[in-house]
């Protein structure tokens, strides 16, 4: 799909659409309608999610999936405010996304509701609780 | 009864450090537990606390043996986000670089897997072919490895006509040599005792667990960025995606030796179409708010590089999701069910990079139990 198509396709569920060029699509939605967002892409055959990434935006956190929808990339952004940092799993739709969701928990604090092993992934075992190293607020050597 | 056998972080069979748990029934691998994070250098975070300039170094340490995907990824992320044109002679000079690369990176590879299953004149042999791919970067960039070559707006060096003669020279002395080495790879009985139906990834596992590069293309499924989401040169030369379909080690083999030969065709048809012109346009210090996606086919497959920009010198926010890290989930499909004897070759077939800090595993000896120690904690017990 093109980023027409992939525009076509979720509409109904995204806020505001930018269409950079025929491969790059970035768009925002909320929590509410991600799920149906994930259904429509995997029934129209999207099965790569390349990663997600987490951003700091100072009173929110932007969690940032991008999809590979061949040869579109959508960049799909859901934004949840600092005093409610949760999201639901997506790994029972996209198995893919675990690894990604583990990094999101340990180096932002976005809790991950029901996802099947939440491990650390990279910071050692005795990192404080807590202490989330890709959050505006945190020190080198506050640790 | 099962047992746990716990490989690394420092082990033989590891070129880098990386803990394996191994739980074992006999011979039979039943289950994978893997830890990440004993060389997390924490790279993302410092990539937000320096400037555009500066990031391009930073990101081509971020690996040393695909370094030339690492710059290319960033620098057309941040090109995007500028909203830069890169002129035509740098965009054929980044894919000789990148498929440069590719070829050195590959025949890395295959030596490293040669040795694993204790073949080693074969393993010097690759080693011995891929210094002249490390002599031509070195002609052309300066360096044999890390090649400083790209930078914001285009490349830092040219490829001069007087390259050219000597580069088609080499690049038909390693044809000749891959086409040899692909011939003994798929006929040796060693080889195939030790690499045909071992450690296989099958096609739906590997669009499941979005599986990247020649890991999940030796599975069947054919993607390749170079094609698919085109950068660099790429869109204006013919090359053909190398599937295999088996998902074995041996399938894994022979698609990157098979993309050794294709790599070597793209930089002859880029020396060719190699158009004059300037080599760099100014990028400006400061960029505006603004996001975009570099996307590289790296040798160990997709490499994405996620910037925002925020108006000032340095980015807001630099994701980077490098093709070993994807490749992770792809283990336990892989080990579960064959034995501990294949550990070595199957770990090294997807060619992890683990560029990822400090702890130990302490094995009770009389219980056999493992227990995961803080650096302090283990400083604790030496005094």
């Amino acid at each position: 799909m093109d980023s027409k198509e992939v525009a076509e396709l979720i509409k109904a569920h995204v806020d505001d659409v930018r269409i950079v060029s025929e491969r790059r699509i970035f768009t925002t939605s909320d929590t509410q309608r991600l799920k149906s967002i994930l259904l429509a892409l995997k029934t129209a055959g999207v099965t790569h999610l390349s990663t997600i990434t987490g951003v700091d935006r100072g009173n929110a956190v932007d969690v940032i999936y991008h999809f590979d929808c061949r040869p579109a990339i959508l960049n799909l952004k859901i934004p949840l405010p600092k005093d409610d940092l949760k999201i639901f799993t997506i790994t029972d739709i996209f198995p893919g996304a675990i690894l990604y969701e583990r990094d999101l928990m340990e180096m932002l604090g976005v809790k991950v509701e029901g996802h099947p092993d939440p491990q650390r992934l990279f910071l050692p075992d005795d990192w404080p609780e807590g202490e989330y190293p890709l959050r505006k607020e945190f020190k080198r050597g506050s640790k | 009864m099962t047992f746990v056998v716990p490989i690394g972080p420092q082990h033989p069979a590891l070129k880098e450090p990386e803990y394996f748990r191994f739980e074992v029934k006999g011979e039979e691998i039943i289950d994978l537990h893997v830890r990440l994070g004993y060389i997390h250098r924490g790279i993302e975070r410092a990539l937000q606390e320096r400037s555009y300039i500066h990031n391009i170094y930073l990101s081509e340490r971020i690996c040393g043996i695909c370094n030339v995907a690492h710059t290319t990824a960033y620098c057309q992320a941040i090109e995007q986000l500028a909203g830069v044109e890169v002129p035509d002679r740098a965009r054929f000079i980044r894919t000789i670089l990148c498929e440069l690369e590719r070829i050195h990176s590959h025949m890395l590879w295959a030596g490293v897997a040669a040795h694993e299953i204790g073949f080693n004149t074969l393993f010097m042999l690759f080693w011995r072919d891929r210094e002249l791919v490390l002599d031509l970067k070195e002609m052309i960039s300066g360096n044999r490895q890390t090649s400083a070559s790209n930078t914001l707006g285009g490349v830092r060096r040219d490829v001069k006509p007087e390259y050219v003669p000597t580069m088609l020279r080499v690049l038909d002395k390693l044809e000749k040599a891959t086409k040899y080495y692909i011939d003994v790879c798929s006929s040796d009985r060693t080889i195939l005792a030790r690499c045909m139906g071992i450690g296989v990834l099958t096609k739906e596992d590997a669009r499941k667990l979005c599986i990247v590069g020649p890991t999940t293309r030796a599975s069947g499924v054919d993607v390749d960025i170079r094609r698919d989401d085109p950068y660099a040169a790429y869109d204006e030369i013919s090359f053909k995606v190398i599937t295999e379909r088996e998902g074995d080690v041996l399938a894994k083999v022979i698609v990157r030796l098979r993309e050794i030969l294709e790599s070597i065709q793209i930089i002859r048809q880029a020396l060719k179409a190699l158009p004059s012109g300037p080599l760099r346009v100014k990028v400006a210090p400061k960029i505006e708010p603004n996001e975009a996606l570099g996307h590289v086919e790296a040798p160990r497959g997709e490499l994405l590089y996620y910037a925002i920009s925020n108006g000032t010198e340095k980015p807001e926010r630099v994701r980077v999701r490098t093709p070993t890290y994807a490749n992770i989930p792809s283990f336990k499909p892989m080990f579960v069910g064959g034995t501990i004897a294949e550990i070595p070759i199957v770990m090294a077939s997807i060619d992890p990079c683990f560029a990822c800090t400090d702890r130990v595993t302490l094995v009770d000896s009389r219980t056999g139990k493992a227990h995961v120690v803080s650096f302090n904690e283990l400083r604790g017990r030496i005094k």
